[in-house]
């Protein structure tokens, strides 16, 4: 229960943080994903089950309050919460060289998925325009938070597991 | 063994549950896309529970974006205090031209209803392009030449009065020889109505600014302030151009003429824009304007009128009556004559 509790706070203050906070920080309207970060760090330090469920939680929230599309942001962290955390088999829970560098992955993968189902539900967007203006800077954002975020959630999962 | 079993039953449901989830979110996206799927009121609920959190996420976002933009202020300060230097002098320089184009507006204008007022003339607006330095002599050149309809001795003028003649006109460029040239010399008269009287105005090699009256009888009318107004003689300058006022009158040293140091009525230091008479005619007279009434005594001219007709009928009626008298008095005087006649024809003595 204590853990249940935990992590709501955690994701609705990261979910707020950064829907309010961090849109100071944007380029062209482009800002840090944390929804994002926190899924893939979960994904890598507890395998694919907490990451699709993860993904799942956060997706929901952000299509619910925030997202244009409901279900895509849902759908796509689900997918890469699964491969991610698929992935984290072979990857130590304190090696943090990979969960950082999957950081601008994910992101890329999220765009592209993102894109797959906006084309799919029959819009059609200029790619290369999208890549210059969203992926970009989405990306360098990613990668510049992903360590702080990797961390935290690191650090909970040890504080965590200290305290039952 | 049994575990085992276990365990991939276990696993089995979880990927089947997993695809389930996987088909349902795919499909809420395309059946959300098309309308057909509302999540209700959970959307509501969640924005309703995560709206104070963001509520205070922004108040900090936005008080470190305050601070933010007052470090870069303070970061940009130097520059900024450069760049507004720099704008600073650019709108003094600025403000500087708008003066000067004020200013020149000013003088055009005044020139321009010099020229409306001086209908008599035709007048080609000049401005002053060069000066000489010194003041043995008083030229002045304009932009205005032969191309513009400007000639010899023409007279060139402000609207306060008489600058001075064309001494040589150039192309597109003029010489004009300024009133206050010792080799200058202007018919003029006195203004004023009861003195009318005539003298030449020239140049002063002592007082450059005060030109003199000269030749001026010792006992004609000349007082201090008279107006002295060319006075047409000669063919240069047109009669009526105001030239100053005599600001003093002295003795000549021959003893029969005296002289009238004058004020012009242009201020040559500050001579900009300039006007040449092209060609002059004779001033139209002045339209007859009606006789100021004073206040109560207005006459009405219905009444007026009516007036002068009644007067008309009684003078009408008075020389009607002096003929009916007349022709009376003259019936009378015949009757007289032609009784005296009778009687001296029958011997009676009248």
């Amino acid at each position: 229960m204590k853990m249940v509790v935990s992590w709501t706070i955690i994701i609705v203050l990261m979910y707020t943080a950064q829907t309010s906070l961090f849109t100071f920080v944007d380029y062209g309207g482009v800002s840090v994903n944390l929804m994002l970060l926190l899924m893939v760090s979960v994904a890598f330090i507890h395998g694919w089950q907490p990451g699709v469920g993860m993904g799942f939680i956060t997706g929901m929230l952000q299509d619910l309050t925030t997202g244009g599309y409901f279900g895509c942001a849902t759908f796509s962290y689900m997918v890469i919460g699964f491969l991610f955390g698929k992935f984290s088999v072979h990857v130590f829970k304190d090696q943090f060289f990979f969960p950082v560098l999957s950081a601008p992955l994910a992101a890329c993968l999220h765009f592209f998925i993102t894109l797959i189902l906006i084309f799919l539900i029959g819009y059609r967007i200029n790619f290369v325009y999208a890549v210059q203006t969203n992926l970009i800077p989405f990306v360098c954002f990613q990668l510049f938070l992903a360590w702080p975020v990797h961390k935290l959630v690191y650090d909970f999962d040890k504080f965590a597991k200290r305290h039952g | 063994m049994s575990d085992l079993i276990r365990k991939k039953t276990k696993s089995k449901k979880k990927i089947a549950a997993l695809i389930f989830l996987f088909i349902v979110v795919f499909c809420s996206v395309f059946f959300a896309a098309r309308g057909t799927f509302n999540p209700g009121p959970a959307d509501k609920t969640a924005m309703a529970i995560l709206s104070p959190f963001q509520r205070g996420f922004s108040w900090v976002g936005s008080q470190l974006t305050f601070l933010k933009d007052s470090v870069i202020e303070i970061k940009n300060f130097h520059s900024q205090n450069k760049l507004l230097r720099e704008e600073v002098e650019l709108l003094r320089a600025q403000n500087l031209t708008a003066s000067e184009f004020a200013s020149e507006n000013q003088r055009l204008r005044a020139l321009l209803g010099y020229k409306q007022v001086a209908t008599q003339f035709d007048l080609v607006a000049a401005s002053v392009i060069g000066r000489e330095a010194d003041t043995w002599s008083s030229v002045i050149v304009i932009n205005r030449g032969t191309l513009d309809g400007v000639a010899d001795n023409m007279a060139v003028v402000t609207e306060m009065g008489l600058v001075g003649h064309i001494s040589e006109a150039g192309l597109n460029s003029s010489k004009v020889q300024l009133i206050l040239d010792p080799r200058s010399s202007v018919g003029t008269l006195i203004q004023r109505p009861e003195s009318r009287v005539a003298g030449i105005v020239e140049g002063s090699i002592n007082n450059p600014h005060q030109p003199r009256m000269v030749n001026i009888p010792k006992n004609s009318d000349v007082q201090v302030e008279d107006m002295v107004v060319t006075s047409g003689f000669g063919g240069v300058y047109p009669k009526g151009i105001v030239v100053g006022k005599i600001k003093e009158i002295h003795n000549d040293e021959g003893g029969l003429l005296k002289y009238g140091i004058m004020e012009t009525s242009v201020n040559f230091d500050k001579l900009e824009d300039v006007a040449v008479i092209v060609a002059s005619r004779e001033a139209p007279p002045e339209p007859l304007q009606p006789p100021p009434q004073v206040p109560g005594t207005e006459t009405d001219p219905y009444e007026t009128a009516q007036k002068i007709q009644e007067a008309q009928m009684i003078q009408q009626q008075a020389q009607e009556q002096v003929q009916q008298a007349q022709q009376q008095q003259i019936q009378q005087a015949q009757q007289q004559a032609q009784q005296l006649q009778q009687n001296s024809a029958g011997g009676v003595a009248p």
